[in-house]
């Protein structure tokens, strides 16, 4: 029986120091899996570094011409968000600029603005925000309208206060339950710090998989049987992510200054079913496609629809529901969402109990299944090579 | 088919060739019809709602009035937010945050109702989660869309209270009213910005990766370009012929997902259908030519590949849609400028949802442009490269035969 056990401990790791041997030894699989995963790390989040978008041009048409809408605009140009960047006669001529991609909003004054303001009129002010961009159009629409309230409420306050109403209540009046917004992660609504810990995750599975799929389908020797094999290529691929998995969870959010909440230990014991499960699916992929290269071309191009699948970007609640179920079966779609939220989050490990466990079927499925796959693949090797099954 | 007939060499021998030979290939037909579709409608499934409404969010009334009921009541009613849980306190809504039921938690406070309207100026309180920016940012929206609502009547009541005239007070609450126009996007459809900008960047990867595969392949068979050359009766057109067929396969891909987007998805087409076709089919041939380039650079094949890849797959970032380039650092600014896809998606923004004026249409067209002649002038110039080292070599090795020919 231990006899047994100890051919079975050997088998597994014999397998496993071949594995790890070829991940470094077979030139696409460490392009993929080492030279990939630090290309990535470094290439990847140089879009997001800035954070937010700062003074997005905008052109004002002031068709008044006073103190007043002269003033307006100047403290519109000293909001983070936006920034006048050209003052143009009409309307025609900065639509122009925007088709140009010069300025990405108009601000238009009416005449009479101050007339209006100074006679307790309303004074209505139009902006044309473009969304054909929606983090620009966000931008410019929530600086403008902050400024005409704030401005707003100081005239409102101003006028009541001028009819002889008590100040306090005229300021109650004009905001009489204020909303206090506060957010509670990522405050400043950054870039980097949104998508980089979903994007770290999907890259993670997308260069596991598309390495697991290169070392199975390139030339290796059998040297186990089945099961061994794939326990054996397991704990080889769970030995190179011990490093890589840390160093893309833990120390490069640090890197780019990512906000992290959640515990070192946490994150782990959910990285152990991630890999296991992407491994195994990267084995059967393998095995589906026998060649290198079909595994490099069929994997190019599902980064995207994974990372959307994810329901991170675009809301779960608003992908339909027959293709949020079969999405379960990818593990990025369980990891990324345990992962941000115990990574970013702080959540604890029992609010993620149904991602964990989702991603210990996956991993059992696909480890089985490679099993399975194996055991055939060798079944018909024999069959075509009899003089090994003789010597059997 | 009259060319085949009479084997002579040129442009049709050896397109005909090579879409023969796409019949023999069941793998790269697939991967230039099945691969991309397959993509393109799992990404149009995903975002098929177009907007994502009635997030769900948590309530923490302390307050049990009339007023909180209302502002409750208000919130549900906007087209972003759904009250979907009431939770007894702020530990639970936090829970619930955390765990991914909600999206975020509004606080009533207690005596809400009786500190406005003794103007105390009681503060309601929304905690949300930019984590997810997407989502925060419409919980966001919803909220302090519907909270004004409620605020709204309460002004009016406290200044009516006052003694001041109802017509008075309405002109009254907001002085500078500020009516927004979102340009080319007015119901801020996700499809019309996301989707419409996604499907051609999985496009350009398929395309690239490709054609760095299908000409690698014969780049690695010796003979092979040679034999091309001497089939088209010259490079140019061997070259034209060679990947003319993947062209038209793209171009139907591409055909066939516009067709769902602007048919059955309503995607508007403000712009001129001509131009946006010209923009299309120079954005696949760069994206091949990309391709060819790198096969002709790299070998063996699956470096080629590789590296296709390494710079495809994560071009989506680089090209503005989701973070504007404006915003970018200087690096991954002109990275972006040296995508083709960047230059295709303002090409297609123009055309498709802003109706950009003919005369302000051809910067990205003409970047296109330039593209293709720059891929295919550095692939000529590295294929005449390659010939020139194989007849040196072939030169030195029978320079003494006289009139060698080659197999």
């Amino acid at each position: 029986m231990s006899e047994t056990m100890n051919k079975i401990m050997d088998d597994v790791f014999a397998v496993f120091r071949n594995e790890f041997r070829r991940i470094f030894s077979l030139r696409p699989a460490l392009a993929v899996l080492v030279v990939g995963v630090g290309i990535y790390a470094v290439f990847y989040p140089q879009p997001y570094l800035n954070e937010t978008l700062r003074d997005a041009p905008i052109a004002v048409v002031d068709a008044d011409g006073t103190w007043s809408s002269r003033e307006l605009a100047r403290r519109i140009d000293a909001t983070p968000d936006v920034a006048v960047a050209m003052v143009l006669p009409d309307l025609a001529s900065a639509e122009r600029e925007v088709f140009a991609r010069n300025i990405s909003g108009i601000l238009v004054i009416p005449v009479n603005f101050e007339r209006d303001l100074l006679h307790g009129r309303q004074s209505p002010i139009a902006l044309y925000a473009d969304a054909s961009y929606f983090l620009v159009y966000q931008r410019i629409a929530g600086g403008v309208a902050a400024v005409a309230k704030t401005i707003g409420a100081a005239v409102e306050t101003a006028r009541l206060i001028a009819v002889g109403i008590d100040p306090v209540l005229a300021e109650a009046a004009a905001d009489p339950m204020p909303l206090t917004l506060v957010p509670l992660f990522n405050p400043q609504g950054g870039y980097a710090t949104y998508i980089l810990p979903a994007a770290f995750v999907l890259i993670l599975q997308q260069t596991l998989l598309i390495g697991v799929g290169l070392l199975g389908t390139l030339p290796d020797k059998r040297i186990a049987p089945p099961a061994a094999t794939v326990a054996g290529k397991l704990l080889a691929y769970l030995a190179l992510e011990a490093v890589i998995l840390p160093f893309y969870l833990i120390v490069l959010p640090y890197l780019y200054g990512v906000p992290r909440l959640g515990s070192i230990f946490a994150i782990l014991t959910l990285g152990l079913p991630f890999v296991l499960a992407v491994g195994g699916l990267g084995l059967v992929v393998a095995n589906i496609f026998r060649k290198p290269t079909t595994v490099q071309l069929v994997l190019a191009a599902v980064g995207i629809p994974f990372l959307f699948l994810a329901g991170f970007s675009w809301p779960s609640e608003a992908i339909p529901e027959a293709v949020r179920i079969p999405a379960l079966l990818l593990p990025s779609t369980s990891a990324i969402n345990a992962l941000v939220r115990v990574g970013q989050l702080g959540a604890p490990l029992s609010d993620v109990r149904m991602q964990f466990l989702t991603l210990w079927a996956l991993a059992l499925v696909y480890g089985v299944g490679a099993m399975i796959m194996e055991a055939r693949k060798e079944r018909t090797s024999v069959k075509l090579e009899p003089t090994s099954a003789a010597a059997d | 088919m009259l060319a085949r007939a009479n084997i002579r060499p040129g442009f049709w021998l050896v397109f005909w060739r090579e879409f023969v030979r796409l019949r023999r290939r069941p793998f790269l037909l697939a991967l230039s019809t099945i691969v991309p579709l397959t993509l393109m409608a799992l990404l149009t499934f995903v975002f098929s709602s177009g907007l994502a409404t009635r997030l769900p969010i948590a309530v923490l009334d302390l307050d049990s009035s009339d007023l909180s009921r209302s502002i409750i009541r208000m919130v549900d009613a906007s087209q972003d937010t759904a009250v979907s849980v009431h939770v007894a306190e702020l530990a639970d809504g936090r829970r619930l945050i955390l765990n991914g039921e909600v999206h975020g938690l509004l606080m009533l406070p207690k005596n809400l109702e009786r500190d406005v309207f003794a103007g105390r100026r009681p503060e309601v309180v929304f905690f949300y989660n930019t984590q997810t920016l997407t989502t925060g940012n419409l919980t966001l929206r919803g909220v302090s869309g519907a909270l004004p609502t409620a605020a709204a009547g309460i002004r009016l009541a406290l200044r009516t209270a006052q003694g001041e005239p109802y017509e008075f007070a309405q002109a009254d609450l907001t002085p500078i009213p500020v009516q927004i126009h979102a340009l080319f996007n007015p119901t801020l459809n996700y499809i019309h910005f996301l989707l419409a900008a996604l499907i051609p960047s999985v496009l350009q990867i398929i395309i690239v990766t490709s054609s760095a595969y299908s000409i690698g392949l014969d780049s690695e068979t010796p003979y092979r370009l040679q034999t091309l050359r001497w089939l088209g009766g010259g490079l140019w057109p061997a070259m034209a012929g060679k990947i003319a067929p993947y062209t038209i396969l793209f171009l139907a891909m591409l055909g066939l997902s516009d067709a769902v987007l602007f048919g059955y998805l309503e995607l508007p087409l403000n712009g001129h259908r001509g131009v946006l076709v010209l923009a299309g089919l120079l954005f696949i041939v760069a994206c091949q030519m990309l391709g060819v380039l790198i096969a002709l650079i790299l070998k063996p094949v699956g470096t080629a590949v590789s590296i296709a890849t390494l710079l495809t797959a994560p071009a989506f970032g680089f090209m503005g849609i989701g973070f504007p380039r404006l915003g970018m650092n200087a690096f991954a600014y002109h990275w972006g400028a040296l995508l083709p896809g960047t230059w295709y998606l303002m090409a297609r923004i123009d055309q498709t949802i802003r109706g950009t004026p003919l005369d302000l249409s051809w910067k990205p067209i003409l970047f296109l442009l330039a593209f293709v002649i720059a891929f295919a002038g550095l692939a000529a110039w590295r294929l005449e490269g390659k010939r020139a080292a194989r007849e040196a070599a072939h030169d030195a090795r029978f320079a003494p035969l006289p009139g060698g020919t080659t197999p």
